[in-house]
């Protein structure tokens, strides 16, 4: 069965700095955490994987399938961000919906998914709320499910809870492993807390031990 | 109270003056003719083309000089804002010399004038705006599966909504009410109601006609920027970032594209310059500079039409009055939002003269103060106010934002170390206010050198003003008329540039000025 995510010596930077290869192997439905303090890459190889940022050299497999040169919409890899991000124009629901859409999935029927999805993570309300009237853990919460929405084949975490207090983020943090897990989504979940990193991982990896 | 009493005398009692014109004589006869209303559309027409024009070509430079971080970015952002400060009737003088004796009068030309002119408009507003938009909420969408296309579409589009609904409020509302680029360029295809207006007042003499139009208009212009800003509530907004410039793609095709904006706009703006500058200087005969060395004693055809030189220095004593007028009645508006509670009212109220044409003003103005109980126009003080009218807006909108700027506890620093309170408030505010005050002025005196509309109301046959005397001239035959208006327009460039240029560096030198006007 080939990897869920699989880096061929992936180069990743910005600016002047550029990593060392990266060899990263993730398989299927489990949660690979990366460790490392900030300003590491961490973000920086998440971002070249998810497509936001370019290669600088190797490759990038999702399922066996070679992804390198692809723009972001083409590569089926959701990520959360630090920030939630969700898009104050749309309310909760549609912002739930808007992976689908793009998949060609009409408004309407996009629409009742995120309203499953916000039943499974307790929002069952909030549907047609402005996402300027969530909490911090809600609104965290609804940019997960928007990225699981699309039924990506893998999932990028991006430090998701690190805006949030300690109490919030251990819970949410276990809520969120739980949902991958019934889900049976691959994640790479990077964060530089230890604690949080072993609450949610199968595996725990210090990124500069990722380098060949 | 200065600002306010300004205001009630040159502002509010001439448009009350309009309001009675036109319905206690035969103002409203003008309103059931079918003519005004054809007009009224043509008006309306041509604003819209001009503003869908100036937003596409706006749009892609505002998304590259606003965003990339490329050589030479500085200087295109630059040149931008030179179309938008020249004089109206400099920009037609100036396309009128780059189309040649080939020039298609009519609706085209006045279009495309209008875009050139506005340009920095959509520039300047949207620009802003989009230097300032979080790239992480456009990425976020990418990786939900939304193209580029889509994400644009999506998430950049409705965040930059109000922005671009804001600047197409302001060329609408700018071509609308335009003067000199409809005088000069236009034909009986761009007829409009500010051109109605001037044709009522100065050739048929039908001030109450005139008054009905100007009221018409002004009524278009309320219901226009009560459309955009109810066109530009929206449900949420994505939080602002600090400016960041964004690094040259890695994409060779991208990079090129960008360049290829950027040395596009430098053409854009520099081609009418380039060709009025070459006008100034050559005939039918080839090169000469016998229209600057002639710029004194001009005979044009058989009639003799006054000095250029002396119109020159009647523009510079309207503009340094303007300057002063503005820069006090600008700069105690903008002190009012400090000083008092209701201060915000009064800086609102001093900006209100921006959505009023300057027909409008001029002609209110005229009706009001141009004939005896109350004759200003004898006196060579209407010019100067009706400009001092128009300038004030943009006084207001250098001075507060710098003034906001300064920390007020400094005057209760001051205050405790036993300074009196206009010693207290000196203390805190008095550099700035210097330094702002000086700026806005040279703002105001560029803004009275190159005004047209409000003066050709105002302007008594023997002291034009520059503009009105480039349109004189080019109403008149022969090549020496010609070439003498481009000796002006290019004089009027230099200058109207040099003030612009050194209120720039005013403000950079300072960190004071915290607007883009």
């Amino acid at each position: 069965m080939p990897y869920a995510l699989h880096t061929d010596r992936l180069i990743v930077g910005y600016d002047d700095w550029e990593s060392d290869p990266i060899d990263l192997k993730v398989e299927p439905g489990t949660i690979t955490a990366i460790l490392g303090p900030s300003g590491c890459g961490k973000s920086t190889l998440l971002s070249t994987i998810a497509g936001i940022r370019p290669v600088i050299s190797g490759r990038v497999y999702v399922d066996g399938r070679d992804i390198t040169g692809l723009p972001a919409h083409e590569r089926t890899v959701g990520m959360v961000f630090q920030e939630p991000l969700l898009f104050p124009n749309y309310d909760v629901a549609r912002n739930i919906g808007y992976g689908l859409e793009r998949q060609g999935i009409s408004r309407r029927d996009a629409r009742l998914r995120a309203q499953e999805l916000l039943d499974w993570v307790g929002l069952r309300d909030y549907g047609p709320r402005s996402v300027d009237e969530l909490s911090g853990g809600q609104a965290q919460r609804v940019a997960l499910v928007r990225a699981l929405a699309p039924n990506p084949a893998l999932l990028l975490l991006d430090e998701p809870f690190s805006a949030l207090d300690v109490d919030l983020r251990q819970r949410l943090a276990a809520e969120v492993s739980e949902l991958l897990r019934s889900r049976g989504v691959a994640a790479v979940h990077v964060t530089h807390d230890p604690a949080e990193a072993r609450a949610m991982a199968d595996h725990v990896l210090n990124f500069s031990d990722l380098s060949v | 109270m200065i600002p306010l009493a300004f205001l009630l005398a040159f502002l509010l009692l001439p448009l009350i003056v309009l309001l009675l014109r036109t319905w206690s004589g035969e103002g409203t006869r003008v309103l059931s003719e079918a003519t005004t209303w054809q007009i009224a559309s043509l008006s309306a027409l041509q604003a819209t083309v001009s503003t869908v024009l100036s937003l596409a070509l706006g749009l892609p430079i505002a998304a590259v000089v606003s965003r990339y971080a490329f050589r030479g970015r500085a200087f295109v952002q630059a040149l931008i804002t030179v179309p938008f400060v020249m004089p109206t009737v400099v920009v037609a003088m100036a396309f009128r010399s780059l189309l040649g004796s080939s020039l298609p009068q009519g609706f085209l030309i006045v279009v495309l004038a209008h875009a050139y002119v506005n340009l920095a408009v959509v520039v300047r507003i949207v620009g802003a705006q989009w230097a300032q938009q979080d790239d992480r909420y456009v990425r976020a969408a990418r990786t939900l599966g939304a193209s580029p296309v889509t994400a644009f579409r999506t998430i950049t589009l409705p965040y930059l909504r109000p922005s671009i609904i804001a600047s197409a409020v302001v060329v609408f509302i700018f071509s609308f009410t335009s003067l000199g680029i409809i005088v000069l360029l236009g034909d009986s295809s761009t007829r409009t109601l500010e051109s109605q207006i001037l044709r009522r007042t100065s050739v048929l003499l039908d001030f109450p006609a005139a008054a009905a139009l100007a009221v018409l208009q002004l009524v278009v212009i309320c219901v226009v920027i009560a459309i955009g800003a109810a066109a530009s509530r929206q449900r949420g907004r994505q939080r602002p970032v600090r400016s960041a410039l964004i690094a040259m793609p890695a994409r060779i095709g991208a990079r090129m594209t960008i360049r290829l904006v950027a040395i596009i706009t430098c053409a854009i703006v520099l081609l009418p310059v380039i060709a009025l500058l070459e006008a100034s200087v050559s005939s039918r005969a080839g090169f000469t500079s016998q229209w600057w060395t002639s710029i004194n004693a001009i005979d044009a055809g058989t009639t003799r039409i006054g000095s250029p030189v002396a119109s020159l220095l009647q523009s510079v004593q309207f503009a340094l009055l303007t300057g002063v007028v503005a820069g006090i009645i600008g700069g105690c508006a903008a002190l009012a939002v400090l000083a008092h509670r209701w201060g915000r009212f009064v800086a609102v109220a001093a900006v209100v003269p921006l959505g009023i044409s300057a027909a409008t003003l001029g002609l209110g103005m005229l009706l009001a103060f141009g004939r005896p109980p109350v004759d200003l126009r004898s006196t060579g003080l209407l010019i100067p106010l009706a400009h001092s009218l128009v300038a004030v807006p943009l006084v207001v909108a250098v001075i507060a934002p710098a003034l906001r700027g300064v920390d007020p506890r400094v005057t209760d620093v001051a205050a405790t170390l036993g300074a009196r309170p206009t010693r207290a408030f000196f203390t805190a505010y008095g550099s700035t206010l210097r330094t702002v005050m000086l700026a806005a002025g040279g703002l105001a005196c560029a803004v009275s050198l190159g005004e047209f509309g409000a003066a050709s109301f105002l302007a008594r046959t023997g002291s034009p003003t520059v503009p009105i005397q480039i349109v004189r001239l080019l109403s008149r035959p022969g090549e020496q008329a010609y070439g003498v208006a481009a000796v002006m327009s290019v004089i009027l460039i230099a200058v109207t540039l040099a003030l612009v240029l050194a209120v720039d560096r005013l403000g950079r030198r300072t960190g004071a000025l915290r607007t883009s006007y």
